[in-house]
């Protein structure tokens, strides 16, 4: 993995409009800083090495080396990446009522890691109008009030940062599929820093195809909704092909055709549908309003779900057939666009002595672009 | 007790230009001073106000330079002798009311004196304001040493008593700012009494009304005057001529000029072939005195700084004079024989005399300026201005600078005339981008804050001292409120007029002559105005960060913060540190990712060094005025304050 | 007339140093002992927005007979007070000649170029020979150590005046100089600035004898 400074994700992320915003760069130093939804550099660094570029999830992203370094093996290229089992999940009543949306797996999978003290805080992230509000949470409690759908993308890391240098060692952090890239590469220690210590103890990925940027998205419900809070957004599963924004007065049904120009460019790039590097993945359940898809991927995470399910924090059951085709054409399908649009803009593999932002085996690129 | 009024006839004493003016103003028995601080000109205002206890003049330190002359020439018509000083600059702030004035007459003596700031040592232009004695058609005269800046101050206002108008005595920044020997004459004993008399005949200038119309009358008395300050000028002890009877050049000068005029023409050795005539006043300019130096030679090297304004009137003179006197070949600005920008110096008219005698001159032996020259480039880096240790402008600056990079919208700050200028500079993270007279940040502000419906969606600040915001910022305020215009003007408010040496303004509880005024509190005139109001402590980082993000949210019409902390040289806080200050360089992270300097590399207050040998940063103990901004911004936490005891 | 003769008239000083270091206040401080004296003095300075960390220069012109520019001619100084060692190189770039006498304090003040690490600050020793080499006759003192050891740094600019006293270049001496102090400031300050002056003078000569003084 190629580690550069801050001069150079400058200029191959944020000034090439890759940046989704993840906080992966947020309160490393004093110099980027996510403000409503957006990262800014503060101040040029001169460091020709950096944190900042070596988390970043959407430049030198050499997925070889982290899935040899996460999973043991190189990047099979598999829709789904790497797991072992699969549920249909939703919170048990051991995790208590809350207004979750959909299945409440995650909510309560996190209470349940916090009360067991697997975890010494939760990095999630909660929403503040439009504008997502990461945090890092010690109390269980206070889970449920992080829970509900963003679609925008988050600086939920920066969160992750601070609490780094908060001294916390032992934390869960939920993410989308971008966020637990960063996570991942994070944790791999790319500076070789003697004084290294891992702060993250469990990753809990959430299924993500696109995300809105939180800037757009505003500007856009300004226009709609002129002077409205939005109190809650909702995109229904597929054939709808809406996106339901709720205010205080009424429900706005937006075709998610007027929207998809406020998906940054750097999701077009991702190739990540079920977040493959988290220990377990979660998303909905199509045709099962109330449930949750999880894929379990790792030992640790396996445990988790276990132990949760014996305390009744979550209920399983056997994930459908069909359902699981389904979700592997859709995975398979991110895939494909995303390594195409990247040959297209030549920043897979770029050429020797250039910068790219994915680096994969070519014969896998082959496989999972071939049709 | 300041030493302007103290000594007795006869006496000599070393003074500023500055004081010597202000006590060429006592000798002359003045009973109103009123002015607007702006270097080179301040300590004139200064040192009368700091007597005005003993001597019984009014002082005060206007709200602009406008008002100043208002204010002056109200002593004037009351039948006092007044005094109205000013930047250059503030020469154009006034102006408008000096024409009137001009137009219409003087009844008490009143003398202008504008200090203009040649090679812009403490200015953000090049200005000048001899041209407006033209525009005005007034008489101008020019101290061409520390003694004729007092004794001419007096004869200016016996000028304009007998003329019926004001006259303006300029100085420049090596007359004003420095000094020199100076014999005292007496202080008058007062017993001034101020009528306005307007009971007579309209047109009457001692008993009518005062103003410069009808103008086709008051213009041709207004030429009157000037003619009968020009035949007055033939005989102006200020205007003289040393050198041999018939010089193979004449030198014509004014002001600080005629003393490096002198020098260079000594280093030189051309006394004896040089003519130097030193004129005291130069508009209009004595024309049987200047002619009868122009006969007796053909080539003249006329030196003088900023614009050709005296080469341009000789020129006319000479041209009008040519069928009588023949051709003069002249040297001077125009013709590049001396620089046409900055300030004038011995070496500059070294240079030129030389190369029209067809001298060698060196000033060092060629050997020791080389060798002295690579020392300088190889250890003498460069100074550039920074704000002082502990100055509030550099936290204000800082979270200016990073608000607008969060809101990543390219937003930027319009300025004005400041040490806040320096906003414009490294030591203010080059937050400023535009930045003219004194309250155009706002005014600019207020155009800009307009153009959202052509798709402009940056995002707008406007800063302003508070000084400044009474001098100047209140029209471009009201207009921007009143048109509806979106941005965020900010106050630096630092109790007082802090780059010229914290003169009070309206806002303060003291007026120039320290006597108890009523404050006028800026928040609550920009309330009534209309904009919505904030204060913050700009050393309260996180909090002023905060405020401005949300104001800069709110696309609705104008919002005020005032940054309120005093400058670090305020009386009431230099050589008193609020905190001491003390780094931990085993904690200090230096150049890892993480931190990378940001103390010294970035934030480059003077008050922190780099410690080469440790890589870690240090405090220099000598410098560190200790306001502790620099341990909230460290991101190791190296940097602890402890509030000083 | 004057007291005593000058080396050359007019004699011209230059006292250099960074915006806060007090340079204007050691130029009118010795420009009114002189004036006392019975010379005519003639002092060029700059201040305003030029002192914020910037070079600071005074020009001083001592003569028995006029008032000379407040500029002085290049090449043309007598003698050199430096506040800060950078500043001397600067001004005998300028100012300076084979025959100039420079009276140094060695205690730096970093540029915020410096201070960012786009340049680099000569080593000491490199200065004191640089200024060795363009001066007649350098000294170098410890003054702003020596003021800190007294509570107060800016003392500094007083001692180089009281070290100028012992070159004996121009006739100032400490009771010229506490005649003037003690007009403008309350008696507790001029006795402490009167010590620093005294400090100064002793500094300067036991830098002649070899010695080094705390």
């Amino acid at each position: 993995m190629q580690v550069f400074g801050p001069s150079e994700l400058l200029e191959d992320v944020l000034n090439a409009g890759l940046c989704i915003g993840c906080g992966a760069c947020v309160n490393l130093c004093p110099y980027f800083r996510s403000y409503k939804g957006k990262t800014a550099m503060l101040f040029p660094c001169s460091r020709e090495t950096g944190r900042c570029h070596a988390f970043c999830p959407k430049t030198e992203v050499d997925l070889d080396a982290l899935s040899t370094a996460v999973c043991g093996s190189p990047y099979s290229g598999s829709p789904t990446g790497t797991y072992q089992q699969v549920f249909m999940a939703r919170a048990g009543e051991g995790a208590g009522n809350g207004d979750f949306q959909d299945g409440g797996t995650v909510s309560a999978l996190m209470k349940f890691a916090l009360e067991s003290n697997m975890i010494d805080g939760a990095v999630l992230t909660g929403r503040n109008g439009l504008v997502p509000a990461p945090g890092l949470t010690t109390s269980a409690r206070e889970v449920p009030a992080f829970a509900s759908s963003k679609y925008t993308a988050a600086p939920t890391l920066a969160a992750l940062n601070d609490g780094f240098n908060r001294g916390f060692r032992q934390m869960g952090v939920v993410g989308t599929p971008c966020q637990l890239t960063a996570v991942a590469q994070m944790r791999t220690n790319p500076l070789q820093d003697a004084n290294f210590a891992d702060p993250v103890a469990l990753t809990i990925g959430l299924f993500c195809t696109w995300a809105l940027d939180t800037r757009g998205l505003l500007a856009f419900a300004q226009k709609r909704a002129p002077g409205e809070q939005i109190r809650k957004m909702h995109v229904p599963p597929p054939p709808a092909g809406i996106i339901v924004l709720e205010t205080d007065t009424r429900t706005l049904e937006i075709p998610l055709e007027e929207i998809r120009p406020l998906v940054p460019a750097g999701c077009r790039i991702c190739p990540d549908m079920t977040a493959e590097w988290a220990d377990l993945s979660v998303g909905a359940m199509e045709g099962k309003a109330g449930w949750n898809t999880l894929i379990v991927r790792t030992a640790k995470g396996n445990s988790l779900v276990r132990k949760a399910a014996v305390a009744r924090y979550l209920e399983l059951a056997d994930f459908p057939r069909e359902n699981w085709k389904d979700l592997e054409t859709a995975a398979a399908d991110k895939k494909r666009r995303a390594f195409e649009k990247a040959r297209q803009d030549g920043t897979v593999n770029a050429e020797a002595g250039c910068r790219a932002a994915l680096r994969v085996d070519p014969r896998t690129l082959e496989k999972m672009t071939a049709d | 007790m300041s030493r302007i009024i103290q000594g007795a006839p006869g006496e000599h004493h070393l003074f500023m230009g500055n004081e010597a003016i202000a006590r060429g103003a006592l000798e002359a028995g003045i009973s109103v001073a009123a002015g607007y601080p702006g270097t080179p000109s301040s300590e004139i205002i200064e040192n009368l106000a700091a007597d005005a206890s003993e001597t019984d003049v009014y002082v005060e330190w206007s709200a602009n330079e406008k008002v100043a002359a208002e204010v002056a020439a109200a002593a004037s018509f009351a039948g006092l002798r007044a005094l109205c000083v000013m930047k250059q600059n503030g020469v154009n702030v006034a102006s408008d009311f000096l024409l009137h004035l001009a137009g219409g007459g003087t009844r008490g003596g009143m003398v202008l004196v504008p200090c203009d700031d040649p090679g812009a040592l403490s200015s953000i232009n090049e200005g000048e304001s001899r041209h407006f004695a033209r525009l005005l058609e007034v008489p101008l005269l020019e101290p061409g040493d520390f003694q004729e800046a007092k004794d001419m101050i007096k004869w200016a206002f016996e000028l304009s008593e007998q003329i019926g108008n004001m006259v303006m005595v300029r100085s420049v920044t090596r007359l004003s700012h420095a000094s020199g020997d100076v014999e005292l004459g007496k202080i008058p004993e007062s017993d001034a009494k101020a009528r306005f008399r307007h009971t007579g005949f309209i047109l009457d200038p001692e008993q009518g009304a005062m103003t410069s119309a009808p103008v086709g009358y008051k213009h041709a008395l207004q030429q009157e005057k000037l003619q009968k300050a020009e035949a007055l000028f033939e005989d102006a002890p200020f205007n003289t001529y040393t050198g041999p009877e018939n010089p193979e050049l004449l030198v014509i000068t004014s002001s600080a000029c005629h003393l490096y005029s002198r020098e260079a023409i000594g280093i030189l050795g051309l006394e004896n072939r040089a003519g130097l005539l030193k004129l005291g006043t130069t508009w209009p300019l004595p024309r049987q005195l200047v002619r009868a130096h122009l006969e007796k030679c053909g080539r003249v090297l006329v030196v003088e700084e900023v614009i050709p304004f005296l080469e341009e009137n000789i020129k006319v003179l000479a041209a009008e004079l040519a069928p009588e006197i023949g051709a003069k070949t002249f040297y001077a600005k125009r013709d590049g024989t001396l620089p046409a920008t900055g300030e004038m110096n011995p070496d500059h008219v070294i240079c030129a005399l030389a190369a029209i005698f067809n001298l060698e001159y060196r000033s060092a032996p060629e050997q020791y300026t080389e060798k002295a020259k690579l020392c300088v480039l190889a250890g003498a880096p460069g100074r550039d201005l920074t704000f002082c240790p502990g100055c509030p402008h550099r936290a204000s600056f800082w979270t200016l600078h990073n608000v607008l990079a969060l809101d990543n919208r390219e937003g930027f700050v319009c300025g004005d005339i400041g040490c806040y200028s320096m906003g414009m500079r490294e030591t203010g993270f080059y937050t400023l981008k535009t930045m003219h007279a004194m309250g155009s940040g706002t005014g600019i502000a207020s155009g800009f804050g307009k153009l959202d419906r052509f798709g402009m969606d940056q995002s707008i600040v406007a800063v302003s001292g508070d000084s400044t915001f009474f001098h100047a910022v209140l029209p471009g305020l009201v207009n921007a409120v009143h048109h509806g215009s979106n941005f965020t003007l900010v106050i630096f408010d630092n109790s007082g007029t802090a780059m010229t040496g914290f003169q009070p303004h309206p806002g303060l509880e003291v007026d120039a002559m320290g006597k108890p005024a009523p404050p006028l509190d800026i928040a609550g005139i920009c309330q009534a105005i209309g904009a919505k109001v904030s204060v913050c402590d700009p050393f309260d980082l996180e909090n002023t960060r905060d405020t401005m993000l949300e104001t800069l949210d709110d696309r609705q019409g104008v919002n005020v913060v005032i940054f309120r902390q005093s400058c670090a040289l305020s009386p009431e806080k230099k050589g008193k540190p609020r905190y001491e200050m003390h780094l931990d360089q085993k904690v200090c992270m230096g150049e890892n990712c993480g931190c990378n300097k940001l103390c010294t590399r970035v934030f480059k207050c003077p008050g922190l060094n780099w410690d080469e040998k440790n890589q870690a940063a240090r405090i220099d103990e000598v410098i560190c005025a200790g306001c502790g901004v620099c341990a909230d911004i460290c991101p190791a936490g190296a940097i602890t304050k402890k509030e000083a005891g | 007339m004057a007291a005593s003769t000058l080396p050359s008239d007019p004699f011209n000083l230059v006292i250099t140093g960074v915006g806060g270091q007090g340079n204007v206040m050691a130029s009118r401080v010795l420009g009114n002992i002189l004036t006392r004296k019975g010379f005519t003095v003639t002092i060029g300075e700059t201040f305003g927005a030029s002192q914020r960390g910037g070079s600071v220069m005074s020009h001083l012109r001592v003569s028995e007979e006029t008032t000379w520019s407040p500029q002085i001619p290049k090449g043309r100084a007598h003698a050199v007070i430096a506040l800060e060692p950078t500043e001397a190189v600067r001004v005998l770039a300028d100012y300076g000649n084979p025959g100039v006498y420079t009276l140094c304090n060695t205690r730096p003040v970093h540029s915020i170029a410096v201070i960012s690490g786009e340049s680099a600050y000569p080593e000491q020793h490199q200065v004191k020979q640089w200024l060795r080499d363009l001066s007649e006759r350098a000294w170098f003192l410890e003054a702003t150590n020596a003021a800190m050891e007294m509570g107060n740094a800016i003392l500094a600019n007083i001692m180089m005046i009281g070290a100028l006293s012992a070159t004996g270049l121009l006739p100032v001496d400490s009771q010229g100089f506490e005649a003037v102090i003690s007009r403008s400031m309350p008696a507790d300050k001029a006795a402490r600035n009167c010590e620093a002056f005294d400090i100064g003078a002793e500094m300067l000569r036991a830098a002649d004898r070899g010695q080094s003084v705390k």
